[in-house]
């Protein structure tokens, strides 16, 4: 059994073949890692991540995010990969991919390797090359970057172990927020075989983590833990069971990130919808802000969405939605309030709270102080008290507070959607939004 | 116009009005050196420090009833400063004010000193930083933020071109003076290449030999100059480039087109200096190069 490779296929060719079918992964991040150069080759890793450009639809690059292979004996009717598609297939060699590598990331171009693969012949065949090219790149060319490569579901755990000592990230696709998603969607694919190496990974990453307390050079395994993704909109799941998903991936299985991709019906699939309007993005941005109130911010999926109201409001955002049927928690005293408490506050981030926390041992804070602090107060002035007093007299009334954000968004004042574009069904909706709170920062590469 | 005089340690004054001296002013030179030389100067005075400030730059906006002092960069009284800065108010903080100094904001000088005064004065020590309600010390902390800003953005999307002699070549135009602060990250990381970064608005150079320490080299402008003319790129440039470009072209998806939002991420004045925006026709930096030719 020989590897398919076109030999008279250009560099060039294959790159663009294998980046664009790499494109619909979403993870691109490089943080969690910190190492340094130990002066034998190149490369190091830092904590919060680079984004080294951003393409044309403002998608962070961090990096070379490529496939080994298009080549697949899967048939997920989601994917421009599929056994079915007549699609140009391509596949690297690892030389070829450590070569990429390399160049790029001395140019500064990119902060590491993103590996995924179609599967070619078996999970196992496929997770050995992947093993196979990055134990290439960090020791025959002593690669010191970051390493995020996929473990194939299904294959050898001895193999998915193996990997691990090499990467800095793993990440196995959940693709379907539910089983029976996944079975109509991915008919070789199964819930079982995900979490399986998931699990492995996760355990993988505890004893790592006791060894190194007790034998300080031991071996990494994937330091800056795993991440996983979700389609969507390609099926009629709520809001609810995606949050619901993410939380408990976050709480049983300790994952680093869960990204949300907005279904592209590349495939013209019959059984799936028809995204006419574009992606759902505005529905994707939503599960990123609550994604971000669970992981910073100290939220409960429960707090935010329920059975009978199990998808975000599209109006305001999930924190501000929380607080206007919140209101009996409010004004909350910025003098006095807990950090908790602070991030509750609409307008307020994790970074201006701690700002606060800090400043206000010197002395009592004013609006004025709030302002230059980075405290959105058109947003927090319904919400905040400072030495007692509000800032305007303001009722606090569910309603009230409701059409003044939306007003403020209207009269052009409130922050806009990171992705305003021309043709997005959500021009109109996208006035009633804010980003800075929250939004933007999904695009870069904190985690 | 006024009259120079010598004034205490090396202090010479030009006196604009001597009917009311409400306000002193130290005018320094634009440079970390020239910034804790002015404040070293400045307690030296002892005249305390609320009607005194720094200045830097030229004698631009003379202000009537003001008295202009002016420091000249001492090496000296510099390292008295940042040891006292040290001791006090610690490494971290020492940081921000390196890095408010280095910024390119015109009142760095008086926000840097009179946040010295705060931290010290007050006994802040590590949290001077911290008294955002002080306008000084807000100041020089979003002034930190900038260079840190900054030089972060650099980190991130500085362009590396292997010249035929196989140095890696990066061109810069950053607007505040981030020289100092990215440098060891990529002395790190390249550790087995030599590079050399090229700050063209300041005619400033970091260099880094081969598993060796990193330096600054400035005052060569005309030298950099010539240098453009006589840079070769490495026969495998060009190809990495194109892969590289068309790399970036295709990892966007169509569907989520979405240029206003890349813009916001990655501001004009950068992709001016990268690879894949100046190779990209349809790229607003490569159009912006058409235009301004």
């Amino acid at each position: 059994m020989g590897v398919k490779i076109a030999p008279q296929m250009s560099l060039l060719d294959k790159l663009k073949i294998l980046a664009d079918a790499a494109k619909y992964d979403v993870s691109c991040s490089s943080s969690g890692s910190s190492r340094k150069n130990d002066g034998t080759g190149l490369g190091n890793t830092v904590a919060a991540g680079l984004c080294h450009s951003f393409g044309a639809d403002g998608r962070c690059i961090s990096l070379l995010k490529i496939l080994f292979t298009n080549e697949c004996i899967y048939d997920c009717r989601y994917c421009i990969n599929r056994k079915s598609n007549d699609v140009p297939r391509a596949s690297f060699t690892p030389d070829e991919v450590c070569e990429l590598t390399m160049e790029f990331y001395r140019r500064n171009y990119i902060e590491g390797l993103f590996l995924s693969s179609g599967i070619l012949y078996s999970p196992n065949y496929t997770m050995e090359l992947i093993c196979e090219t990055v134990h290439k790149l960090r020791t025959l060319h002593r690669f010191q970057g970051y390493i995020h490569v996929k473990a194939i579901p299904g294959a050898d755990p001895l193999l998915i172990q193996r990997a691990g000592y090499l990467a800095d990230r793993m990440s196995v696709n959940l693709e379907m927020a539910t089983a029976e998603g996944l079975k109509e969607m991915a008919p070789n694919k199964h819930r079982k075989t995900i979490l399986k190496p998931m699990r492995q990974i996760q355990n993988g990453i505890i004893e790592n983590k006791n060894e190194i307390t007790l034998y300080k050079h031991a071996p990494h395994f994937c330091e800056a833990g795993q991440s996983t993704q979700m389609v969507i909109g390609a099926l009629p799941e709520s809001d609810y069971q995606i949050m619901s998903v993410a939380e408990s991936l976050y709480d049983k299985f300790s994952l680093k990130r869960v990204y949300y991709s907005a279904f592209v019906n590349i495939n013209e699939d019959k059984q799936l919808p028809a995204v006419t309007a574009g992606p759902p993005l505005l529905r994707e941005h939503r599960l990123y802000q609550a994604d971000w109130l669970l992981r910073f911010y100290g939220f409960k999926v429960e707090e935010l969405l329920t059975k009978e109201r199990p998808n975000f409001n599209m109006a305001i955002d999930p924190k501000a939605d929380w607080a206007v049927h919140h209101l009996e928690v409010f004004p909350v005293e910025i003098n006095r309030a807990e950090y908790r408490l602070l991030l509750r506050i609409p307008g307020i981030g994790v970074k201006s709270a701690r700002r606060i926390i800090a400043a206000r041992r010197f002395g009592n804070l004013t609006f004025e102080d709030l302002k230059k602090m980075g405290v959105v107060l058109k947003r927090a002035l319904y919400f905040i008290t400072c030495n007692g007093r509000m800032m305007y007299p303001t009722r606090i009334e569910e309603d009230y507070i409701v059409r003044n954000l939306i007003y403020q968004n209207q009269m052009g004042r409130g922050e806009k959607l990171p992705f305003l574009m021309d043709g997005t069904p959500y021009r109109q909706l996208s006035l009633f939004d804010e980003g800075q709170m929250l939004g933007d920062d999904r695009y870069r590469n904190i985690s | 116009m006024g009259c120079a005089a010598v004034f205490g340690e090396g202090l010479s004054v030009t006196s604009v009005e001597n009917i009311y001296m409400e306000e002193k002013y130290i005018i320094c030179e634009d440079s970390l050196e020239g910034i804790f030389t002015a404040v070293y100067d400045a307690y030296a005075l002892r005249e305390g420090h609320e009607h005194l400030h720094v200045q830097v730059g030229e004698e631009g906006n003379y202000r009537l009833f003001a008295t202009y002092l002016h420091s000249k960069a001492d090496s000296v009284k510099t390292d008295k400063v940042i040891r006292t800065l040290k001791e006090r108010l610690g490494e971290h903080v020492f940081g921000s004010i390196c890095r408010a100094a280095a910024s390119d904001g015109v009142d760095k000088g008086d926000a840097v000193y009179h946040t010295i005064v705060d931290g010290i004065t007050g006994g802040h020590g590590g949290r001077t930083m911290e008294n955002l309600r002080n306008p000084y010390v807000n100041r020089a902390f979003e002034l930190a933020r900038r260079t840190a800003n900054e030089a972060h953005y650099e980190l991130e999307f500085i362009r590396f071109q292997e010249l035929k002699q196989g140095i890696l070549y990066a061109k810069i135009g950053p607007k505040n003076q981030v020289m100092p602060f990215i440098m060891p990250h990529f002395a790190d990381r390249l550790a087995p290449e030599d590079f050399m970064i090229h700050d063209e608005h300041r005619g400033l150079f970091g260099v880094h030999p081969a598993h060796g320490e990193w330096y600054l080299v400035s005052g060569v402008n005309q030298e950099a100059e010539r240098l453009q003319d006589v840079i070769q790129y490495s026969d495998k440039e060009e190809q990495y480039q194109e892969l590289f470009t068309l790399f970036h072209e295709t990892i966007a998806i169509r569907e989520r087109n979405n240029r206003r939002l890349q813009r916001q991420m990655l501001p004009l004045r950068f992709q001016d200096y990268m690879v894949e925006f100046l190779r990209n026709d349809e790229s607003a930096a490569a159009r912006n190069r058409q235009i301004r030719h």
